[in-house]
């Protein structure tokens, strides 16, 4: 028989030793994370540098690295830091909403956020708001008239731009698909009801056999729904995708089909493939934002805030519609492969 | 010829504060057995791990074959030749007799670019050159899950043959076996050790250790406390050299009692028919008596029992618990418990004990609404009750909070039993109760039957081993292929008796004349 | 209590102490060890900490539950609907709660009458339940409608602010505490907890000593369900969203926050305050990830090696012991 209080002294020893390993993993792993530690400017004589908080909706997407380029540019200028923080999990508005209160605990001079939901992040936004934090909100407006400004695309004349570029494509007829992003994305359901509606409105002699499939969150389920959607739809002559991971999953699945490029595909946003699938006209038109814009205006817009500038209700970013052909030209050129080079620093 | 040695000198095992090992002596020759004795906490499963590279010594030497012995790991001990068969036999049982044989080792495919397949045809040879050896019939293709433990004890012999073992390690190997397995066990280390192989042999039987060993070594508390030949010992001098003190006789005195008479039966089994087995069997037991079953491994003792307290589902199931009234049990032990029927499984291990568990809570899980209130548990109430069950049964321990896990054989066993004692059995179905512990728990156990018996408890022994049969039960029943058969007084049977009739199945006829008496 | 007990049940709570000792001294986290800063963890912690307090059982039991996610996802759009149906907030919480309950009725049913392994029926029930939220959500997210967002109303359950100001935490952080305390009592005192604890200490002991299992395991499944459904109401009340597609993969922090709480996957180990000790170190790691502007991957990865650490001080103990 074993007396158990013999045992006593050995744990303790495994507990020291899970104390140092933990403690050594934490340090490690912070030290590693923060080397690249955020953007510090004009810390010249001890003055307090203001901080903005920059909040996406997610943080692997080309487009939130867009946005995030420009944020910086204008941190930089302007010799504020940008803490640039996503949700955990992109698409959850839980995670994002944990991002809006970890900021307001840290007390940050301003936010701006790109919200994942228009009622779910109303309720922290208004708290932040009440505890004096300015909000700035950029890509999709969200329900909460207490917001400082909202910088975004006009989605709704961006979708509205697609189904004219396909129509004319298609010479006024035939039979198109939209397949959507996921469920309760402001943004892109704006773009979506732009297409639906520019079509009805506009071009009566295109009919519209599918609208109502979802290309979900990821490439992965992007492109199983595209192919689903192309199988189903064999005498399908033009689609619309409304925003980058879909329109990356359609055009998969066209090139994988052998469709690629007598299915004329419009598309939202752009990437280094996107483009690629321009150039070799596989892809009809990409409707591009201006996100380093967007990111840039956020941050320039917080600080007139909050030095005392009025600032407008509305700024649009404006939508550029480019085609293979005008693709070239520098201005289209600087839209389609944003310079990132200031995040490696 | 040449003949290996394997020596072990002044081993030590430390953990901690815990000596298990503190000075041992142990040396086995090629071409004997050597039986290691010791009473469960003595060192012998410490040493069978030291010699089979699970542990390293904290002190002394081995010697093997003329070399230092200091394997690293298992792998090492079954490379140089010594290979460990434990009680618990670890074969994967979703593996192919074949395979297990070859496990570890398999031989290739010889052909470039093949060699990550196995060559079956290889497997197919060495397995049944190896099963041949030792004169085992299973089929090589078989799965092992299908075979019952004697065969699988077989298939890990034929295994270490193929290993090339030089020094067989075996531990516990008969206790789930039968007589006839038993002999069949022993003509095939007579075969190895006539091939030269080194034996040690590590059992609680010592009639059987007079049989096959040649030489003995005992253990005491980490120690070697005699050795000598086994030719010219005597098993009380053994016994009395492992538990360090004079013992009375194992076994309680016999009991003055008559046969019980009708008016006084408790437990009357009518019919019991299990999906498989049982297939027929009834019996009864009077107020305060003992039965006894005996029967070979796979006669259905275990399923009589399981399908008696409703653990196996049964096809018919007619009982009656007093003389007044039929029973029929639908349920499960639940519906059994509450008509007092208690039941202790044979493997302790994996069913009869939550080993994570304390004692506590081990006696009293099947009754713990008693100690409740609103739902909530008084732990006085079980503190109390545990306390003075496990008094009963003299289960040495620190206290009832201690996991069950940690106590010894023998008193986990006493915990399995004061399990029933809390539940208020007065019917107890025990199943192997004394299976691998040791001889002065397994005495405290028969004695402590013998005085539950006197206070009117009645008792269904299962058991492989015959003179405990003998020695605890006042009648006893064999079972065949399933088949009850009609009891006898105990004092009217004799050892060869009773394995005669296991193996070979008689007195069916009284079984018969009154299975028509009870149908209608 | 054995003293290996005792350090199980301290190893969660040092867990934490390196946690917040390690943020407290980061130079990038100010704010981190200030009072609101804890409100705002507590509030965090809810949804996780309530779906843990079931997922205990189930895995104490031996079993697992890998459906969480999904019934918080599908109990927040029942909340929602009913509350668009004008229902009230106590109605809303009740129907979350029971379609939580129903779905952990019917993992019960599928494990015992089924004899489907927990982890299958589970995976089972994670598909149903999430497609069950879409399909009555009609693939959209459920707004709750403004009347019931007015004061002492659904937002109420989750506010940071709480009304009276003396409840210092969100009624929601006072709901999980209770609940808590109640069902660690409840696992370590009462009968069922103790049959639960059998179960999964040795299944065979448990049904040779004529527990009912089938009716346990039920139980179980059932209580873990309503757990989740109660996380579902908190999660509606937090977003004032009913969103079929949320807490994806929710179910794998609850199963860390257990696990780094101090319980074994092969049952008959584990307590509800060690998992609520986890879950609010998760809590507290997530945010001091989020205020020193580490990258996700790196609480990703804290996590998951927190987890492995977890266990293998667990494994050390025991092979010492």
């Amino acid at each position: 028989m074993v007396n158990p209080s013999s045992s006593g002294p050995r744990p303790t020893g495994a507990i020291r030793r899970l104390v140092t390993v933990a403690v050594s993993f934490a340090c490690i792993a912070l030290g590693t994370a923060c080397s690249p530690s955020p953007d510090k400017t004009g810390t010249g004589n001890g003055a307090k540098v203001r901080r903005i908080a920059v909040i996406p909706k997610g943080t692997t997407h080309e487009f939130w690295k867009s946005i995030h380029a420009g944020a910086l540019a204008a941190g930089r200028e302007l010799g504020v830091e940008v803490l640039w923080q996503g949700p955990i999990k992109e698409d959850d508005r839980n995670a994002q909403i944990d991002v809006v209160e970890s900021f307001l605990a840290k007390k940050v001079d301003g936010i701006v956020i790109a919200p994942l939901d228009d009622k779910a992040l109303a309720r922290p936004l208004r708290e932040a708001s009440e505890a004096g934090i300015p909000v700035v909100i950029i890509d999709s407006d969200v329900a909460w008239d207490g917001r400082k400004s909202f910088i975004a695309t006009d989605n709704y004349k961006g979708g509205a731009l697609c189904a004219d570029a396909l129509a004319t494509k298609l010479g006024g007829k035939g039979k198109v698909a939209m397949l959507r992003y996921i469920e309760g994305s402001a943004s892109t359901e704006k773009r979506e009801r732009g297409f639906l509606e520019g079509m009805a409105n506009n071009h009566p002699d295109i009919k519209i056999v599918s609208s109502n499939q979802r290309g979900g969150a990821t490439t992965a389920s992007a492109v199983s729904a595209s192919e689903t959607l192309l199988g189903r739809f064999g005498d399908l002559q033009g689609v619309f995708c409304p925003n980058e991971s879909v329109t990356f999953g359609m055009l998969r699945a066209l090139q994988d089909s052998g469709k690629a490029g007598s299915i004329v595909l419009v598309g939202f946003d752009a990437s280094p493939k996107l483009v690629e699938g321009l150039a070799k006209r596989e892809i009809e038109a990409l409707a591009i934002q201006d996100p380093v814009k967007m990111g840039e205006l956020g941050v320039r817009r917080i600080v007139d805030v909050l030095e005392g500038r009025d600032v407008p209700a509305r700024i649009d970013t404006g939508v550029t519609l480019v085609t293979a052909d005008s693709m070239k030209e520098p201005a289209n050129a600087r839209l389609l492969d944003p310079d990132l080079s200031i995040l490696d620093k | 010829m040449h003949v290996i040695t394997l020596r072990a000198q002044g081993i030590a095992k430390h953990f901690g504060v815990v000596r298990a090992l503190d000075g041992v002596d142990f040396d086995v020759h090629g071409g004997e057995v050597h039986a290691l004795l010791g009473e469960n906490g003595a060192g012998k499963s410490t040493l069978l791990s030291v010699l089979a590279g699970v542990h390293a010594p904290t002190a002394g030497s081995i010697e093997f074959d003329g070399e230092p012995y200091a394997p690293r790991n298992p792998l090492d001990a079954v490379r140089a030749g010594i290979v460990t068969i434990h009680q618990e036999l670890c074969s994967s049982p979703d593996l192919t007799v074949e395979q297990n044989i070859v496990l570890g080792r398999e031989p290739r495919v010889r052909r470039r670019g093949l060699r990550a397949l196995v060559d079956r045809a290889r497997v197919r040879e060495l397995a049944e050159q190896a099963l041949e050896r030792i004169g085992a019939s299973v089929a090589p293709t078989a799965r092992v899950a299908d075979l019952g433990p004697s065969e699988r004890q077989l298939v890990e012999i034929a295994r270490a043959l193929a290993f090339d073992v030089r020094v067989l390690v075996l531990d516990e190997p008969t206790s789930s076996l039968t007589a006839v397995e038993v002999e069949r066990l022993f003509a095939v280390l007579e075969s190895l050790r006539a091939d030269g192989r080194a034996i040690v042999y590590v059992s609680h039987f010592l009639e059987e250790v007079m049989l096959i060993a040649d030489r003995f070594t005992v253990l005491r508390d980490g120690r070697t406390v005699g050795s000598g030949k086994v030719a010219g010992a005597e098993i009380g001098g053994i016994v009395e050299l492992m538990a360090g003190r004079r013992l009375d006789e194992v076994y309680p005195p016999k009991r003055e009692r008559a046969r019980s008479d009708g008016s006084s039966i408790v437990f009357d089994v009518r019919e019991v028919v299990g999906k498989s087995l049982p297939r027929e069997a009834r019996f009864s037991l009077g107020r305060g008596e003992i039965l006894g079953v005996f029967g070979l491994v796979g006669a259905g003792r275990t399923e009589l029992l399981r399908a008696l307290i409703g653990l196996d589902p049964a096809r018919r199931r007619i009982i009656s618990v007093s003389s007044d009234r039929d029973v029929l049990l639908g349920g499960g032990p639940r519906e059994a418990l509450a008509h007092g029927i208690g039941f202790a499984s044979e493997d302790r291990k994996d069913e009869g004990l939550a080993l994570d568990l304390t004692i506590a809570q081990n006696i009293t899980l099947s009754g713990l609404e008693r100690h409740a209130r609103f739902g909530f548990v008084r732990s006085s109430s079980v503190r109390e009750a545990s306390e003075r069950c496990a008094d009963a049964f003299d289960v040495r321990r620190a206290s009832t909070e201690q996991a069950v896990g940690r106590l010894s054989g023998g008193n986990q066993q006493k915990v399995a039993l004061a399990r029933l004692l809390h539940e208020e059995a007065n019917v107890w179905l025990l199943d192997e109760p004394t299976r691998g512990i040791d001889v002065a728990s397994k005495s405290e156990i028969y004695r402590r039957i013998h005085s539950l018996a006197n206070d009117g408890a009645s008792f269904v022994v299962v058991s492989s081993y015959v003179p405990e049969l003998l020695g605890i039960c006042d009648r006893i029943a064999v079972m065949h292929r399933g088949v009850l058969a009609q009891s006898r007084a105990a004092c009217d049977w004799t050892e060869h008796e009773l394995i005669e009739v296991a193996a070979r199945g008689v007195d069916r006829r009284a079984v018969q004349d009154r299975a028509s008496e009870v149908d209608q | 209590m054995t003293s290996g007990s005792i350090l199980r049940a301290l190893r969660p709570c040092i867990g934490l102490a390196i946690v917040l000792t390690v943020f407290a001294l980061h130079p990038q986290a100010e704010g981190f060890l200030s009072v609101f800063n804890f409100k705002i963890v507590a509030n965090q912690t809810v949804i996780v900490g309530l779906a843990a307090i079931g997922a205990t059982f189930v895995i104490v039991s031996g079993g697992i539950d890998l459906s969480v996610g999904s019934i918080i996802a599908l109990s927040s759009v029942v909340c929602a609907l009913v509350l668009r149906a004008e229902y009230g907030v106590t109605l809303a919480m009740v129907s979350a709660i029971i379609a939580g309950c129903v779905c952990g009725l019917v993992n019960g049913l599928m494990i015992t009458m089924l004899r489907i392994a927990p982890f299958v029926a589970t995976l089972g029930m994670l598909g149903i339940a999430r497609g069950a939220a879409k399909w009555i959500s009609g693939e959209q997210k459920v707004d709750v409608p403004p009347a019931a967002l007015e004061s002492g109303g659904l937002q109420a359950w989750m506010s940071n602010r709480p009304d009276p100001e003396w409840l210092w935490f969100s009624p929601g952080v006072w709901t999980t505490i209770l609940l808590a305390l109640i069902a660690a009592y409840v696992l370590r005192r009462s009968v069922f907890g103790i049959h639960v604890t059998a179960i999964g200490s040795n299944e065979k002991t448990a049904r040779l000593c004529g527990i009912r299992i089938e009716r346990t395991k039920i139980a179980i499944y059932s209580i873990a369900g309503a757990c989740a459904g109660l996380a579902g109401f908190m999660l509606c009340a937090r977003l004032t969203v009913g969103n079929p597609t949320a807490a994806l993969g929710k179910e794998l922090d609850v199963i860390a926050a257990v696990v780094i709480g101090g319980a074994s996957l092969a049952g008959g180990q584990g307590g509800v305050l060690g998992s609520m000790l986890g879950a609010l170190m998760m809590a507290f790691l997530a945010s001091g990830c989020k205020m020193t502007g580490s990258a996700t991957y790196v609480q990703e990865i804290l996590i998951g090696t927190i987890i492995v650490v977890a266990v293998s001080v667990d494994v050390l103990q025991r092979r010492r012991a």
